[in-house]
């Protein structure tokens, strides 16, 4: 039987740590983005944007993300297209978090007090012009502090993605386990794998909701 | 010809009737304030004068920027919104700019002016209602009446035909008003064309040309302020200055 050292499993999993973050970084960037199109479609005036806007919305926030993942996975490939682990697990996470991103956002937005449009209507300013220099700026600082209490939800919710077979890092946790018949130690150490990336969010998440309750 | 025209000028909230046919004319240069008590539809009234409240029927005319209730699309808005400037009882300053900012931001955004001449035009704005040194300063570093100048500031930035004020000194305490005020007097006097709705009532009578009392959606009674405090024609804005006591 091969014998397994401490660094070899910490060594491994620190490979499939990088690909979590790298994951995580990806469904981030990308969902922010694709949320931020989702937001403006989201409060938009336009009827039929506004609709899709609202079902990408529901339909993500609806389902699980693990059905999600299978449904890219597995669905896709129902139609001839190959779909790799990755790419399924970077659309499907970007997709979920673009989502919940625009709806984190869309709550932003519809803080901002009624009297700054007011004010800024008087002052002749067209809709977009009202975004871009009154309202997005307000409806952003506001936006920071769950936003980054959110990219905590996207780090977690990359796990789901071992089931398909990606190899992140609890992926890569259950095949070392398997391995070395050292499940307790090997998942502990998952575990505080995820701990570490979370932990600087979360604490960041904090501390950034305190400087900003304290600026009003 | 009145800078400012409304006539047959209706509004509903729901079932609620709050404007029942309003004419009223503002002469160029004619400061015109609007008092009456809480829900005779005056606040109202301001707020459709640039179209922040659109209206069911009538029809508003500032400048040759007409509004109708037909035809109130984005363009003639805007176009009425060029002419009328406005300031709240509750400032609305946009509080992530600095006061010149505040100012500078629709003659860039709106007119398209360089930058250079805006902070130009903002410098001056601010030093109109004795701000000049607070160009930089951001919102909530001002106080309430401060904060209320850079708003009247703001508005005046836009070059308007007319300023309505809505309960502008409602917000402030009883220290802050005078200056406010102070600003408004002296823009009266500069031949500024103004609405105001307000409970000042010393102050009304002091600036206005013009005193109008609504009562239940319409314009009850209206003419020079000292005469109509003198002698009140009805018997409802009788009753209203002796309340005010």
């Amino acid at each position: 039987m091969m014998s397994f050292s401490l660094w070899d499993i910490v060594r491994n999993l620190l490979i499939g740590g990088a690909l979590t973050l790298l994951l995580s970084l990806v469904a981030f960037v990308l969902g922010g983005a694709t949320g931020l199109l989702v937001l403006l479609a989201r409060i938009g005036k336009w009827r039929a944007p506004r609709a899709l806007a609202q079902m990408h919305i529901e339909l993500f926030q609806g389902t699980p993300l693990l059905l999600q993942l299978f449904t890219l996975f597995f669905g896709l490939s129902l139609f001839g297209l190959d779909v790799p682990a990755w790419l399924a697990a970077g659309l499907g996470l970007t997709l979920f978090t673009s989502a919940f991103l625009a709806e984190i956002w869309r709550g932003c937005v519809e803080a901002v007090p009624r009297g700054q449009w007011e004010a800024s209507s008087c002052l002749a300013m067209t809709y977009w012009e009202q975004m871009r220099h009154v309202i997005l700026p307000q409806a952003m600082r506001m936006s920071i502090a769950p936003t980054v209490g959110f990219a905590v939800q996207v780090v977690k919710g990359t796990a789901v993605t071992s089931i398909i077979g990606f190899a992140e890092l609890t992926k890569t946790g259950s095949m070392i386990a398997n391995a070395t018949y050292q499940p307790f130690l090997v998942y502990s150490l998952v575990a505080l794998g995820y701990f570490i990336l979370c932990y600087p969010l979360s604490h960041y998440a904090k501390s950034l909701e305190r400087k900003l309750h304290a600026a009003r | 010809m009145p800078l400012v025209s409304t006539n047959r000028l209706h509004k509903f909230f729901g079932k609620n009737h709050v404007l029942r046919g309003i004419k009223l004319d503002v002469e160029e240069g004619e400061v015109v304030t609007i008092v009456g008590r809480s829900g005779s539809g005056k606040s109202t009234l301001l707020r459709t004068l640039n179209g922040l409240e659109s209206i069911d029927d009538g029809i508003i005319e500032v400048d040759g920027a007409k509004l109708e209730v037909d035809c109130a699309d984005a363009a003639s808005l805007r176009a009425l919104r060029l002419k009328v400037g406005m300031v709240f009882q509750q400032f609305n300053l946009f509080p992530h700019l600095s006061a010149g900012q505040n100012v500078m931001l629709a003659p860039q955004v709106v007119k398209g002016a360089a930058k250079n001449e805006t902070e130009d035009i903002a410098r001056r704005m601010l030093e109109r209602v004795g701000l000049s040194e607070k160009f930089d300063a951001f919102p909530d570093q001002l106080s309430g009446g401060q904060q209320q100048r850079v708003a009247i500031a703001r508005a005046l930035a836009m070059s308007p035909k007319v300023l309505l004020c809505d309960e502008i000194t409602s917000a402030l305490d009883p220290e802050l008003v005078n200056e406010v005020l102070g600003v408004v007097r002296q823009l009266a006097s500069e031949g500024m064309t103004l609405i105001m709705v307000t409970h000042e009532m010393r102050f009304a009578r002091e600036v206005s040309d013009k005193l109008v009392f609504m009562h239940e959606g319409k314009i009850h009674e209206s003419g020079d302020p000292q005469a109509m405090f003198a002698k009140p024609e009805t018997p409802e804005f009788a009753s209203f200055i002796g309340s005010l006591n």
